[in-house]
């Protein structure tokens, strides 16, 4: 933390007015933890659900405990498929930055799971409920490991 | 109802500070103590020393940069020594601090309860940190590595409502006119603005469809009720016999998942949350027929879309036809319920932990008959209040009664 200035000035009512100008920065070690694997299967070029043994309810975002009957679930693979539910072109970059505006948004719900996933879509065309879309993974190094993925229109259903 | 029983929880005073974009002659402390003491004057009290208890409301360490601002305002107030509950609740924050006062004081707990919330989201904050924290807002793990603003939560819930009902992006720009207009009549609103449909959809760009102008404001700003029981005000309020009491009649919450990829295609572009704290709320209160009973709603119109979302949701009109209602103008001033007389989120503004508390002070005002003016709404017996955070993820509606 550090005081950058101050600001002496008066106020409407010709009080004094003092403003301070402070800094403050943060910094973490995010741990994702029970997520952990879904991030390794993403540099693995997998999408990874959960499911639980003892219901059969199937997670995504995954979740290390059934939230049913909290039975630790078990991860499995993903087909990487889902259909657009609603989608949005979005007029400003996200907060970790990695993706320059405008770019499409979508909800999507994906094949194999009960659940779904909000992220971008490729392209500039925003697609319409009911679109199929398949994962892309992204080569390059990415602004946050999400984005190491993004989905794509399946060629002709645009 | 014609008289309340001793146990009835009435609001006994209500305050609040204008809400503007910098209160650069203010704290967050300084906000809070203005409030409550415009709360405690108006329970005709000189001080808050006969208060039992008190619950503070605000949202964020970060944009407030105190950790254990409960005990501060406590402090600020009068009351050290006194228990404290510090609500947070998204956007729900003050609503939801009325809501653990009510239990508080029908549990028997407490005799009275000042309800404090303040927030500086205004522009102490700088734009790119403002920006950084809000982004937390949304799931930290799924969300906010891709979209920064919640404009874009919110805009893939209107898209699909445009896309099911045939709702226009032209239908929400007129509550963003609307409550623009209402502001300019509130003394203690942030912006009020005499504004088009066209000046809207001309606004830069945030997440199709919605702009610039479909977004509420970022406010500093403090809101303080006293709550008490029927019995507490008649032996301790000396304003409370000289005008008509007002109740808390009703409080309920509901909840959500958060993420918005976890919900259900049929209720996509619904707020859930909210149609369910309704509906108990209205049980609750004896409200049957909500769009002839109630008389006005402060409703979080956090974007214009959800506005016209919440009348369906809050049962002033059908499912599906919020687009049409705001194009007829039926819940502006002089309609059917008038949504939003203080301006909302939109025109009065919005210091979160404050909101919920500002819409129960409009409320309070307009039930007793003290706003005079246009913005009056004149008569009024029943009056809701509608918060909700993140895109509905918790939702508080209370209501509120004035004896006949
Ligand atoms: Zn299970």
């Amino acid at each position: 933390m550090r005081v950058t200035g101050v600001d002496r000035s008066t106020g409407t009512g010709g009080q004094p007015v003092y403003l301070l100008d402070m800094e403050m920065s943060q910094r973490y070690r995010h741990a994702v933890g029970s997520s952990s694997p879904f991030y390794r299967g993403l540099e693995e070029g997998v999408l990874r659900a959960t499911r639980c043994p003892e219901c059969g309810a199937s997670w995504f975002p995954p979740r290390r405990f059934c939230p049913v009957d909290m039975t630790e679930t078990a991860w499995y693979d993903l087909p990487g498929t889902g259909t657009v539910t609603a989608a949005t072109r979005v007029h400003s970059p996200p907060p970790f930055g990695g993706i320059d505006p405008p770019y499409v948004l979508a909800s999507i719900r994906l094949d194999g799971v009960d659940g779904g996933i909000t992220h971008r879509v490729t392209g500039s065309e925003t697609p319409k409920k009911g679109t199929v879309v398949t994962v892309t993974f992204i080569e390059e190094a990415a602004a946050h490991p999400l984005l190491a993925i993004a989905f794509s229109v399946r060629r002709g259903e645009a | 109802m014609t008289s309340f029983s001793g146990d009835t929880v009435l609001v006994a005073g209500v305050g609040m500070t204008p809400f503007v974009g910098f209160r650069h002659d203010a704290s967050v402390r300084d906000m809070v103590a203005e409030a409550s003491r415009t709360a405690v004057a108006d329970a005709g009290l000189r001080s808050t020393s006969q208060i039992d208890m008190g619950v503070a409301a605000y949202e964020s360490d970060h944009f407030n940069r105190q950790m254990s601002l409960g005990q501060v305002l406590h402090d600020t107030v009068g009351l050290a020594g006194k228990p404290l509950v510090r609500v947070e609740g998204g956007g729900a924050t003050g609503a939801l601090a009325i809501r653990t006062a009510l239990m508080a004081l029908r549990s028997g707990e407490a005799r009275s309860v000042l309800v404090f919330g303040g927030e500086t989201n205004g522009k102490s904050v700088d734009r790119a940190t403002a920006t950084e924290i809000l982004a937390m807002s949304a799931d930290l793990e799924w969300e906010t590595p891709v979209f920064g603003t919640f404009a874009a939560p919110y805009a893939l819930m209107i898209t699909e409502h445009m896309r099911r009902y045939g709702t226009t992006a032209e239908q929400f720009a007129q509550i963003a006119v609307k409550n623009r207009r209402l502001a300019l009549d509130n003394p203690l609103a942030h912006r009020g603005m005499s504004i088009t449909v066209d000046d809207v959809r001309s606004s830069a760009p945030l997440s199709d469809p919605y702009r610039l102008f479909d977004a509420s404001l970022l406010s500093d700003g403090a809101a303080a009720v006293l709550l008490a029981t029927s019995e507490w005000s008649e032996q301790h309020s000396p304003t409370f016999a000289a005008r008509p009491p007002v109740a808390v009649l009703a409080s309920a919450a509901a909840t959500d998942h958060p993420r918005l990829s976890d919900r259900t295609d049929e209720m996509f572009p619904h707020f859930a949350a909210k149609r369910n704290a309704a509906a108990e709320a209205y049980r609750a209160a004896g409200i049957d027929d909500p769009p002839n009973q109630v008389d006005l709603a402060e409703v979080y119109d956090s974007f214009s879309g959800a506005e016209l979302q919440a009348y369906e949701d809050l049962v002033l009109c059908p499912v599906g036809r919020g687009g049409q209602a705001a194009a007829e103008g039926r819940f502006d001033r002089g309609g059917q319920v008038v949504v939003n007389p203080s301006g909302g989120l939109l025109g009065r503004g919005s210091a979160v932990g404050a909101t919920g508390i500002a819409q129960a002070v409009e409320v309070v005002s307009q039930l007793r008959g003290e706003v005079t003016g246009p913005r009056a709404v004149s008569g009024a017996r029943i009056g809701i209040t509608d918060t909700h955070a993140g895109v509905g993820s918790l939702c508080v509606v209370n209501v509120f009664a004035r004896a006949a």
